[in-house]
């Protein structure tokens, strides 16, 4: 789950800071930025993964609560050897709720849970995509001065 | 002057140290990041677990997974081990920043240093 870097000191840098800095500092600035990028597009990445994750095991679920009780079903113990097996209780399920811990849930419980989880991560997703998208104008504003700049100091003719 | 000369190559050699012990500062300030990373990770992982858990009832049936099996755990007892665990992190990270602290400082003040020998070195260069 997404929580806020604390120790993180926040620059807030504006245009007028930009046009004053040397060569070399907005290059720092911008490749700075850019590294921060990528590594907000990898945590957006990861939200997205755990989120249709989620709603798999949604899916999963919803679909388990239609079949009947002592239906046959074939169950996986390795990757590749599944035993014939009955339904026993379509009415509890075991969540894992992290750090090793399991609940017994009734199946609307774990459905619940399932929702609940998928709303935690889509608000930190949007979050998320705030601060990204906030960080990726300051990139590109840092390179339109950079790319300025250069022209400036090298004049092609 | 051979004594400006060997002057020169000592505070060379001072520099030298010095940068040593500048990027072993700057090592273990980086484990300490990594550090504190893993453990504000843990933290918040097993913050949501005891939200999961306030939320259950009494009767509600916990298990632990403690390597290939599954053990059934009493619920006042699984809030107390994760609520214990949440304390232990806590602790760690606040001694893991108060740690930095002290290591940046020392940082500053290698700068500082290394930067006074730089501008010994050049003064002895600019008199020879």
């Amino acid at each position: 789950m997404a929580s806020s870097r604390g120790a993180g000191s926040q620059q807030v840098i504006r245009m007028a800071d930009l046009e004053k800095m040397s060569l070399d500092q907005l290059k720092a600035v911008k490749e700075q930025a850019d590294l921060e990028v990528n590594l907000l597009q990898d945590s957006l990445n990861n939200i997205r993964t755990a989120t249709g994750r989620l709603e798999n095991a949604s899916a999963a679920l919803h679909d388990l609560s239609l079949r009947p009780q002592g239906k046959k079903m074939l169950v996986p113990l390795t990757a590749s050897l599944y035993v014939p097996g009955t339904l026993d209780d379509a009415d509890n399920v075991l969540v894992d709720i992290g750090t090793g811990y399991f609940v017994e849930k009734t199946m609307a419980e774990g459905k619940d849970y399932c929702e609940r989880k998928i709303n935690l991560l889509k608000s930190n997703f949007d979050q998320l995509v705030e601060v990204a998208s906030k960080k990726k104008t300051l990139a590109d504003e840092t390179g339109v001065v950079l790319q300025a700049k250069m022209k400036q100091l090298s004049p092609s003719s | 002057m051979s004594s400006s000369s060997t002057a020169l190559r000592e505070l060379q050699r001072d520099l030298e140290n010095k940068a040593n012990d500048l990027s072993k500062l700057q090592k273990d300030i980086a484990k300490n990041h990594q550090v504190r990373k893993k453990y504000t990770i843990q933290l918040g992982e097993n913050e949501l677990v005891l939200k999961e858990l306030d939320l259950l009832n009494e009767d509600a049936n916990v298990y632990k997974l403690i390597g290939p099996v599954l053990v059934k755990q009493d619920l006042a007892e699984a809030n107390a081990n994760v609520r214990k665990r949440i304390e232990y992190i806590s602790a760690e990270l606040k001694r893991l920043d108060s740690s930095l602290q002290d290591l940046e400082e020392k940082q500053h003040s290698k700068r500082e240093a290394i930067l006074k020998v730089q501008q010994r070195i050049q003064a002895g260069k600019a008199k020879a």
